[in-house]
C-alpha cells in the first residue's frame, strides 16, 4: 500500500432531525435535547405509535435557493443539500470543482425505497404506460449519488455503499481506500437514508423497534429497541498534501478504518462481540495507535437489545480496564438514544458529532466511531486531531 | 498509482440466462447461444414487449448448504449458487481451516435493484389492502447488503462485507472494491461479483423509456431496436498472486487495474460526447500501465439501445484513436441479455476466460453494422486470437462509468 498519502477531513455536511450544522447536532446532543417525536411525514394506518426522528421541515428548495429540484426525490434532496454544505464548508468551490476533480462515495440502507415502491405500485395501478421516466431514475440505488454528481458537478469517482446501518462508515473507508491509493483527490463520503412508510412498516415487523411512545434506552438494562430517523451526512476527504496547497482548513484526520462481518448477524452474541472487538483493532492497526491513544467513543448502541450488548463486550475486549469492563476514563457514547437510527446517515452523524467534541475539547486527541450493521456488518474509523501526535 | 500487490483471478461462477456454470456458461457464449423468450416472471400483458432473458430451471436447493432457501430471495439464491461455482472452480474450501483464514476472507456484491421482488411483494399486499401480511421477511430479505451478508453466511467468510449497488455498473464497482480491499491488505481472499434477479420494477421502466426491444438485442446493428431485460449472477475469485501462487491455484487473468468516472450529466442518458466513458477507460489504462494500442478484447457494455451502442462507439474511438478499429469488441448481451448488476461480473469472468482460453465471443445477432458503430464488433461468429489485455466496460444510470482491464498472466 501507497502508505504516505494521509486522509484529512475539511468539512462537513449536515441534514439531520437535530439541526442542520455539526455545530447545532452536537450542541442539541449536549444538551439531551431529543429528536423523536411521532410520525408527521405520512399516515401509519394501523401501526403503534413509535417515536421517530424525522426532518419536518426540510426544505430543499431554501437550502439550494435557484434550480430545478423537481426530478429529485426526497432522499436524493437531504443528500444534495448535505453535499452542497459539505462543499461550502470545505471551500469546495465551483470554481474550485471545474479544475480539480470532487467525487462522492454514498452509503445508504434503503436509498430512494420509497420511491421504488410508488412507482412499482403506479404501474399496477394505472398500468405501465403511466409510470413516470424521472421517478424510474431515481428507482436505482445509485440515484441518489448520481442526482448529487450532476446538482454539484462532481465528476470524480461516483459510488454508493450498501452495508446496512454500517453503511455510512462503509462509504468513509472506502473513500480513505481510493484517496491512499491514489485513485482520488477528493471525496464526499457519508450517508444517507430516509423515513417513509415502507420502512417504517418493515422495521415494525421484525420487533426491534422499542414500542409506541418508547424511547431508545441505549446500554440500559431496561431498553426494548431502537427507534428510526432520518438524515444525509457528508464529509469532505482530501489527500493531505492537496488540501494543504489550497489552503483547506482542517478539521481531523482520518487515521484508520476497519471491517469485519459477523457470520451468525447478531444471533450468536460471542460471534456478535468478536466481530465488533474485530473492527475495532482493525481501525486501531491501521492507524497506528494502540487502544490506550483512544480518547473517546462513539458507540453504534440505538436500544438493541441484543446489539448493544454485542457491542459493549466487544468494545470491553479491546481496552484495558476492569475485567470485562471498559475503563472509566474512556467516554463511550450512543447518540443514537436521542437521534434515533438514521441506518446509512448515523455513522456519518457520529463522525460529524464527534469532530466538535474534539474542535471544544484538546484532550480528544484521537476517536473511535463504530457501526453495527443488522446483518452482521461491523466498521470502525478513527479520528485524530490535526495537530495531534504525528506519525 | 495501484498498490504493490498483484491480484489475479482463480475462480470463475455464474448463475445466468444461457447456463450455469463456467463452462456452460462460456460454451454457450462461444457457440452464440441466446437466453431470450417470453417473460414468465410475471404477467406482461400490459406492455407492448414481452421477451426477457430469466434463469429458467434453476433449483436453490441444489446450491444452498447451509442458510434455508426459503428465506433467502431469488438474487441471494442466485449470488450463492454463484460463490458455490467460483469457489470449487478456484479449487477452495472454505471449510478448511489450513487454506482459509475466514476474518481475512470478503464478499463484494454489485447489483441493480438488490431483491426486488421483496419489495414488490410488500407492494402486493399494500394494493391488497393487507399491510398485516408483511412480515419481518421485508426487512429482513429486501434491502440490498444481503446479497453480500447472505453469501458469507453461506460460505463463512468473515472479512470485508459490502455491496455496492452503482446499478448496471455494479460489478465492475465490486471487484474493483475488492481489488482496493486486497491491495491494501485488508483481505486475503475475496469473492466479488454481481446479482439480480428479474424484476417488474425494472422491466416496466426499461419498458416506459422504450429501451426494451420487441425480439432480440442486437448491439452495434444499424436497426437495433433495444435491449432485453435479463437476471443471474457472476462471481470471481480473486487472491493476491503471491498466494494464488503458493497454493499452485490456476490463474485466469490478473486483474491490472481499474477507472471509475462520473458523467455529472444525466441520470438516464449518457454524455452525448462519451466523456465520461473515455476517462473511465483512459484511467483503467493508466492504472494498468497500458497503452491503448496493447488492448487485445473490448468486452462493450453493449446494452443494444440504439444510443448507448452509439455512444459507446464515440467513447472508444475517443480513447483509441487511429487503432480504434483494429480492436475486437464484443458484447455478450447479445445472448444473455442485460442481467444488470450481474452484467459486468459476468462480463469481467467471460474477459478473464477470454485472456486464458485465447477465445473471443460474437456479438450476435449483428446483420447490418451501424456506420456510427464503425469497429470490429466480432459478429455473429466467436474467433480464436491472443488475448493478452482485455478491457470490461460497464456503464449505469446515475452517470456512474467504470472500466476494467484483464491481462494474461504468463505461466
Amino acid at each position: 500500500m501507497s502508505g504516505d498519502r494521509r486522509v484529512v477531513l475539511t468539512g462537513a455536511g449536515v441534514v439531520s432531525p437535530l439541526g442542520d450544522t455539526g455545530a447545532a447536532l452536537h450542541a442539541a446532543l449536549l444538551a439531551g435535547r431529543s429528536a423523536l417525536s411521532p410520525v408527521t411525514l405520512f399516515p401509519t394506518d394501523g401501526l403503534p405509535a413509535f417515536l421517530v426522528g424525522e426532518l419536518a421541515g426540510f426544505d430543499a428548495q431554501a437550502s439550494l435557493g435557484e434550480g430545478n429540484l423537481r426530478p429529485l426525490d426526497r432522499i436524493s434532496r437531504m443528500v444534495v443539500v448535505a453535499a452542497e454544505r459539505a462543499l461550502t464548508a470545505s471551500g469546495f468551490s465551483r470554481p474550485l470543482r471545474a479544475g480539480r476533480e470532487v467525487g462522492l462515495v454514498l452509503g445508504t440502507m434503503l436509498s430512494g425505497v420509497r420511491t421504488i415502491a410508488e412507482f412499482d405500485r403506479r404501474g399496477l395501478t394505472r398500468g405501465p404506460s403511466y409510470v413516470s421516466p424521472l421517478d424510474f431514475a431515481n428507482t436505482v440505488i445509485n440515484a441518489a449519488a448520481g442526482q448529487t454528481a450532476i446538482w454539484h458537478d462532481l465528476r470524480g469517482v461516483n459510488s454508493t455503499i450498501a452495508g446496512s446501518a454500517a453503511s455510512g462508515l462503509q462509504a468513509i473507508a472506502s473513500a480513505v481506500d481510493l484517496i491512499r491509493s491514489g485513485r482520488a483527490d477528493a471525496l464526499l463520503a457519508g450517508g444517507a437514508d430516509e423515513l417513509c412508510y415502507e420502512t417504517l412498516l418493515g422495521f415494525a415487523r421484525t420487533g426491534r423497534l422499542c414500542g409506541a411512545g418508547v424511547r431508545p434506552l441505549p446500554f440500559d438494562p431496561r431498553r426494548s429497541g431502537f427507534a428510526l430517523a432520518e438524515g444525509a451526512a457528508l464529509v469532505m476527504l482530501e489527500e493531505a498534501e492537496s488540501a494543504a496547497a489550497r489552503g483547506a482548513v482542517v478539521l481531523a484526520e482520518v487515521r484508520g478504518h476497519g471491517t469485519a462481518f459477523d457470520r451468525s448477524r447478531g444471533a450468536d452474541p460471542a460471534r456478535a462481540a468478536r466481530a465488533v472487538t474485530r473492527a475495532l483493532v482493525a481501525a486501531l492497526d491501521d492507524a497506528g495507535l494502540q487502544p490506550e491513544a483512544i480518547d473517546a467513543l462513539s458507540a453504534a448502541a440505538n436500544g438493541s437489545v441484543l446489539g448493544d450488548a454485542a457491542e459493549a463486550a466487544g468494545i470491553a475486549a479491546v481496552f484495558p480496564g476492569r475485567p470485562g469492563r471498559p475503563p472509566k476514563d474512556l467516554p463511550i457514547s450512543a447518540v443514537k438514544g436521542l437521534l434515533g437510527e438514521a441506518l446509512g446517515a448515523g455513522g456519518a452523524l457520529q463522525v460529524i458529532d464527534l469532530l466538535e467534541t474534539m474542535r471544544e475539547s484538546v484532550a480528544v486527541r484521537h476517536a473511535l466511531i463504530d457501526a453495527m450493521g443488522f446483518d452482521g456488518q461491523h466498521a470502525a474509523v478513527v479520528l485524530a486531531r490535526p495537530d495531534g501526535s504525528g506519525r | 498509482m495501484k498498490g504493490g500487490r498483484r491480484i489475479v483471478v482463480t475462480g470463475i461462477g455464474a448463475v445466468t440466462p444461457v447456463g450455469t456454470g463456467k463452462t456452460e456458461l462460456w460454451e454457450a457464449l462461444l457457440a452464440g447461444r441466446s437466453g431470450f423468450s417470453a417473460v414468465e416472471s410475471f404477467d406482461t400483458r400490459g406492455h407492448t414487449v414481452h421477451q426477457g432473458a430469466e434463469v429458467r430451471g434453476f433449483r436453490p436447493a441444489d446450491h444452498v448448504r447451509h442458510l434455508d432457501p426459503a428465506r433467502l430471495g431469488r438474487a441471494s439464491q442466485f449470488a450463492i449458487a454463484a460463490a458455490w461455482l467460483a469457489l470449487a472452480d478456484a479449487g477452495i474450501d472454505p471449510a478448511d481451516a489450513v487454506a482459509v483464514d475466514p476474518e481475512r476472507a470478503g464478499v463484494a456484491m454489485g447489483t441493480t435493484s438488490g431483491e426486488p421482488r421483496e419489495i414488490e411483494r410488500l407492494d402486493d399486499c399494500l394494493l391488497a389492502a393487507k399491510p398485516e401480511d408483511v412480515g419481518a421477511w421485508f426487512a429482513d430479505l429486501y434491502p440490498c447488503h444481503v446479497l453480500a451478508s447472505h453469501v458469507a453466511a453461506e460460505v463463512g467468510f468473515e472479512g470485508p462485507n459490502t455491496v455496492i449497488p452503482t446499478a448496471c455498473a455494479a460489478g465492475n464497482y465490486a471487484i474493483a472494491h475488492a481489488l482496493d480491499l486486497l491491495s491494501a491488505g485488508r483481505a486475503e481472499l475475496m469473492l466479488a461479483g454481481g446479482a439480480d434477479a428479474f424484476s417488474r420494477i425494472t422491466y416496466t421502466g426499461f419498458a416506459r423509456l422504450g429501451a426494451i426491444a420487441p425480439e432480440t438485442c442486437q448491439p452495434f446493428d444499424r436497426n437495433r431496436k433495444g435491449m432485453i431485460p435479463g437476471e443471474g449472477a457472476g462471481m470471481v475469485v480473486l487472491e493476491p498472486l503471491d498466494r494464488a501462487r503458493r497454493r499452485g491455484a490456476r490463474i485466469y487473468a490478473e486483474v491490472a487495474g481499474y477507472g471509475l468516472s462520473c458523467d455529472a450529466h444525466h441520470m438516464t442518458a449518457a454524455h452525448p460526447e462519451g466523456s465520461g466513458a473515455a476517462r473511465a477507460m483512459e484511467r483503467a489504462l493508466a492504472e494498468s500501465g497500458r497503452n491503448a494500442s496493447e488492448v487485445s478484447y473490448i468486452s462493450a457494455h453493449g446494452t443494444g439501445t440504439p444510443t448507448n451502442d452509439r455512444l459507446e462507439s464515440l467513447a472508444v474511438k475517443r480513447v483509441f484513436g487511429e487503432g480504434a478499429r483494429k480492436v475486437p469488441i464484443s458484447s455478450i448481451k447479445s445472448m444473455l441479455g442485460h442481467t444488470m448488476g450481474a452484467a459486468s461480473a459476468i462480463e469481467a469472468a467471460v474477459c478473464a476466460l477470454a485472456v486464458y482460453e485465447d477465445k473471443i465471443p460474437p456479438t450476435m445477432n449483428l446483420e447490418e453494422p451501424d456506420p456510427e458503430c464503425d469497429l470490429d464488433c466480432v459478429p455473429n461468429v466467436a474467433r480464436e486470437l491472443s488475448v493478452r489485455v482485455a478491457m470490461n466496460n460497464a456503464y449505469a444510470f446515475g452517470g456512474n462509468n467504470a472500466s476494467l482491464i484483464l491481462e494474461k498472466h504468463e505461466r
